[in-house]
């Protein structure tokens, strides 16, 4: 009830703000909903929203797996973690947008580049967390399932991965925004569809 | 830590470590149990044995039922093993809650189910009546005797109380403090089960007296 009054004020503030600025600017509710529809209609929407969403789907993949198994390791193991440090400093201070022109000028503008370059974006903020996780691992249910010979697998699914998994969650929550964002940017530089595609089209023409 | 360390268990007999708190004996079963490799030395477990092993805290994985948690250590163990080890330990009813709700004493009574459930060649228990209220460690006492009895595992345990020590072992090594060093050895030839008030008392005075001796012994060096 308060998220949906909450989402009522957001309305109205925008309503108002487009009546004070004039539509050209800010079109309000009903006008952006009419694209909506006629963008639906012509089944652009779903194509491109559709393209986009995969592209999230696979980069996030991609950077969730790479990032816990890498994240992991770097948590349990101290040299793993001495030599990998250096590279996930760079990797976290790289802007997105570096990352992308220069995986499009080295792989070219296709599929593969874009993918990486969005999974790459993602990644360190992956391993830092379950990393972080990976070290807060408690010792003594390890000691314990050392002594009754628990199998590995067994004790990392039973014993390791319960306690893992808020700082995965964590990881998947940030990390979806986040790819959200950057594939757009992806998109609006070196691909031929897509939501960031479309916004870019219409950034050049300057129609809102 | 430890110095000068060496002691050896017949197989079925339950060796007892009675010493000060802090003296190093946690340490000496980490070792044992093959936890800890930071020691000079040697130590010899039968090939192959499997251990099993109660910690001072349950160790408990709070995401697993009780049921759950004792079957991750005992995966071949059967149902009529579990509801018998169970039921002596009074934890049928317990078998679908989780460690979050249960008492510092179930929650060690789980603990030890554990440790039986994988039919141990070899079971070591760190001090596993420490904080209890008096009855429950009188309860837990006997049906840690009649688990050890049933089975005739070898046993090493920890105390720092000596009238667990006496009631529970039949080889008991008495420990110095820091550095920690074994000055006595006791066996105890009654059977557990039929050991009198007055034999205890005896054994009691007669560690008593080691103790202080040791003590005089240490001051006067």
């Amino acid at each position: 009830m308060l998220r949906l009054l909450s989402f009522a004020v957001f309305l109205a503030t925008w309503w108002g703000a487009a009546l004070l600025a004039g539509g050209e600017k800010l079109p309000p509710p009903p006008a952006v909903l009419a694209a909506i529809v006629t963008e639906a209609n012509s089944g652009a929407l779903f194509f491109n929203l559709g393209v986009t969403l995969a592209r999230v789907a696979l980069a996030f993949t991609l950077a969730m797996t790479l990032g816990a198994a890498i994240g992991y390791l770097m948590g349990r193991v101290r040299l793993a973690d001495r030599l990998g440090d250096p590279w996930l400093i760079l990797l976290l201070n790289l802007p997105a947008l570096v990352v992308i022109v220069l995986a499009y000028i080295w792989a070219g503008l296709t599929e593969v580049a874009a993918i990486a370059a969005i999974a790459i974006n993602k990644l360190p903020l992956a391993v830092v967390t379950v990393r972080e996780g990976a070290r807060a691992l408690d010792t003594a249910l390890d000691e314990m399932a050392t002594v009754f010979a628990i199998p590995r697998w067994r004790a990392f699914r039973h014993v390791i991965l319960p306690q893992l998994a808020p700082y995965i969650a964590a990881a998947a929550r940030s990390g979806l925004s986040l790819v959200w964002k950057i594939v757009l940017v992806a998109e609006l530089l070196g691909r031929p569809n897509g939501v960031g595609f479309e916004i870019g089209v219409a950034f050049q023409l300057f129609a809102a | 830590m430890l110095v000068d360390f060496k002691f050896a268990l017949d197989a079925g007999e339950v060796g007892v470590f009675v010493g000060p708190s802090g003296c190093g004996k946690s340490t000496m079963l980490k070792i044992v149990a093959g936890l800890d490799h930071d020691y000079q030395g040697r130590v010899a477990r039968p090939a192959g044995a499997r251990i099993g092993m109660v910690f001072q805290e349950p160790r408990l994985l709070p995401w697993r039922s009780v049921d759950d948690n004792v079957r991750l250590a005992a995966p071949k163990a059967d149902e009529q093993t579990l509801s018998a080890l169970f039921a002596i330990l009074e934890l049928t009813a317990h078998r679908n809650h989780f460690p979050g709700e249960l008492s510092l004493g179930l929650a060690r009574r789980v603990a030890l189910a554990r440790a039986f459930a994988i039919e141990p060649d070899f079971l070591i228990l760190d001090e596993p009546l420490t904080s209890l209220d008096d009855a429950l460690v009188a309860r837990l006492r006997d049906q840690i005797t009649t688990l050890v009895d049933g089975r005739s595992v070898t046993t090493l345990l920890v105390t720092h109380d000596v009238d667990d020590a006496i009631r529970l072992g039949d080889r008991l090594f008495l420990l110095s403090p820091r550095p920690a060093r074994i000055f006595a050895e006791l066996p105890i030839r009654t059977p557990r089960r039929v050991r009198g008030e007055a034999e205890i008392a005896a054994i009691r005075a007669d560690i008593v007296r080691r103790t202080n001796g040791n003590r005089i012994e240490r001051d006067a060096s």
